[in-house]
């Protein structure tokens, strides 16, 4: 689905990114972990278009996108919830919902209103806020905001970065939900998560990215049963400065 | 009464002159945050092309309009291309882009200035020198022409920026680049057709303007001033407030002009202390944004 070979790249000189590889297969829900400053936005702002400067290759069903510019890379079915849920906050709900369809391939009134129903089915709440200026939300239904927004182009591919972070944990089991309940869907996430605890139970596999790097490889059963997860980044860290 | 009310009607003319000016800014500022001091220039190249197709050419003045405000929407699109995009896409700093625009402004008054020499270049009237009169409204065509005309490209910018989906796209460059790359906005396309749309309102406005006054290559100046006046009282966060600015400006110079015993010449210097007292006193302008606290 996704193939991700090699690719470097940072916001100016310096690169942030060191020859990463990855590979996500069709329906499969992968956990991209690591500490603060590991780089794992950095990927994902690759991964969309948005990173100012990148190289290597990023195939998605086969297809090269690693030169698209990021408004070709949404039609082409690769969507990404950024860190931060950067809501257009004077907007309302509706008109958030109705940028991210912007891309959507053939968008008739059908297909429009059948987002729209996919959406509001995963989150209810935002039906009932649809008229409501988006900055005024609190940050667990500004979270729903912007997965929605991400899901109305119909992806085959979502990228989340950081979803659960500041969210109270009733908001994040209700986020989680509609995560399992989209994954059911057969589509392919790649989650960027700091706590092992939360991606562990979502992902079936998981990467490690320590400076840039894809250091660790596993499943999360073989993670989960380490009985060094707590101090992992940590010996991770020192390995990849040592090599 | 009757000469109060002619005056007033035709500072309202001439305030939308403004308004569109402070509009051409607004439409490229928005998306892309560039404050383009070339717009009175714009205007400039505008007027003399209007001097061609109007004058030289003789073409009837809805073809002639239409010809030099699509011509216009090609030199923003140029404009922007070679001035503003390769600095952009460098990273360079917002200041760069603002520098490179003055200098374009520059080399099109220049080239005019090359290409037509330094006396005015008159413009028919669309509907020749005839004034109107109705009990006490008075009013010259071209005062209405311009009034009319001014209010229909505010409601449909008013129109495109609240109603359309392509407008609310403008809107969320705007307001945050990223996450409108990542909902798949064309940024290149919406900046390249800021630009285009940019001067082609400029080129409107000179169009209404020069029939009055004569197309003369060092024209642009004041307009980009009046026109950054009238943007910085209405406001940069409703489109209505470049109308609203504009209007107040050119009340302001006209009674000023009329009631206050001052050489003619100073009056240039009301919309410089109006500018300075607005960025002194209310930054944000009259109106403020939608969804900011005041």
């Amino acid at each position: 689905m996704l193939e991700v070979r090699q690719v470097r790249g940072g916001h100016d000189r310096a690169d942030v990114l060191h020859a990463v590889s990855l590979d996500i297969a069709p329906g499969e829900t992968l956990a991209l972990l690591g500490p603060n400053g590991a780089g794992k936005s950095t990927l994902m702002a690759a991964l969309s278009g948005t990173l100012a400067r990148r190289s290597g290759t990023i195939r998605l069903d086969g297809e090269d996108i690693s030169s698209l510019p990021s408004h070709l890379i949404v039609s082409r079915g690769l969507a990404l919830v950024p860190e931060g849920r950067h809501m257009f906050s004077p907007f309302t709900v509706a008109d958030n919902l109705r940028l991210g369809a912007i891309r959507l391939p053939q968008p008739t009134r059908a297909r429009l209103a059948e987002r729209h129903e996919f959406v509001f089915g995963l989150f209810p709440r935002l039906a009932e806020r649809r008229s409501q200026l988006a900055g005024t939300l609190s940050g667990g239904e500004q979270q729903m905001v912007a997965i929605a927004r991400a899901l109305m182009s119909s992806p085959r591919m979502l990228l989340l970065d950081e979803p659960f972070l500041g969210l109270a944990p009733r908001v994040v089991e209700e986020i989680h939900q509609a995560l399992d309940a989209l994954r059911s869907t057969g589509l392919a996430m790649l989650l960027v998560e700091q706590k092992l605890d939360i991606a562990l139970t979502f992902a079936r596999r998981a990467c490690v990215m320590v400076k840039g790097r894809i250091v660790l490889e596993a499943s999360s059963a073989e993670l989960a049963a380490r009985d060094d997860l707590g101090e992992l980044y940590f010996k991770l860290a020192r390995a990849a400065t040592r090599g | 009464m009757q000469d109060l009310i002619e005056l007033l009607i035709s500072a309202t003319a001439g305030g939308c002159i403004y308004a569109l000016f402070a509009l051409s800014y607004l439409v490229v500022l928005r998306p892309t945050g560039v404050i383009n001091f070339a717009v009175g220039d714009w205007g400039t190249v505008a007027a003399f092309g209007g001097f061609l197709a109007l004058s030289e050419a003789a073409l009837p003045w809805p073809i002639g309009m239409a010809f030099v405000i699509i011509a216009a929407f090609g030199l923003g699109w140029l404009t922007e291309r070679i001035a503003v995009r390769p600095l952009v896409e460098r990273g360079a700093p917002v200041l760069a882009p603002i520098l490179a625009l003055l200098g374009m402004l520059v080399i099109f008054r220049e080239a005019v200035s090359v290409a037509f020499g330094p006396d005015p270049r008159p413009i028919p009237q669309p509907f020749g020198y005839g004034r109107i009169e109705f009990g006490l409204l008075a009013a010259s065509y071209q005062s209405i022409f311009i009034i009319g005309i001014t209010a229909s490209v505010f409601v449909g910018a008013w129109y495109f920026f609240e109603r359309t989906l392509a407008g609310r796209s403008f809107e969320a460059v705007a307001l945050d680049r990223r996450a409108a790359a990542l909902m798949g906005i064309n940024l290149r396309r919406v900046t390249s057709f800021a630009f285009g749309a940019g001067a082609s309102i400029a080129a409107l406005a000179a169009l209404l303007l020069t029939p009055n006054t004569s197309a003369h290559y060092l024209m642009g100046i004041p307009l980009a001033i009046q026109g950054f006046t009238a943007l910085v009282i209405g406001g940069v966060g409703r489109t209505e407030g470049a109308l609203v600015g504009g209007i107040i400006l050119a009340l302001a110079e006209q009674l000023t002009m009329r009631y206050v015993p001052i050489a003619p010449g100073l009056v240039q210097g009301v919309p410089l202390l109006l500018l300075i007292i607005f960025l002194l006193v209310r930054p944000t302008g009259l109106l403020a944004a939608r969804g900011a606290s005041a």
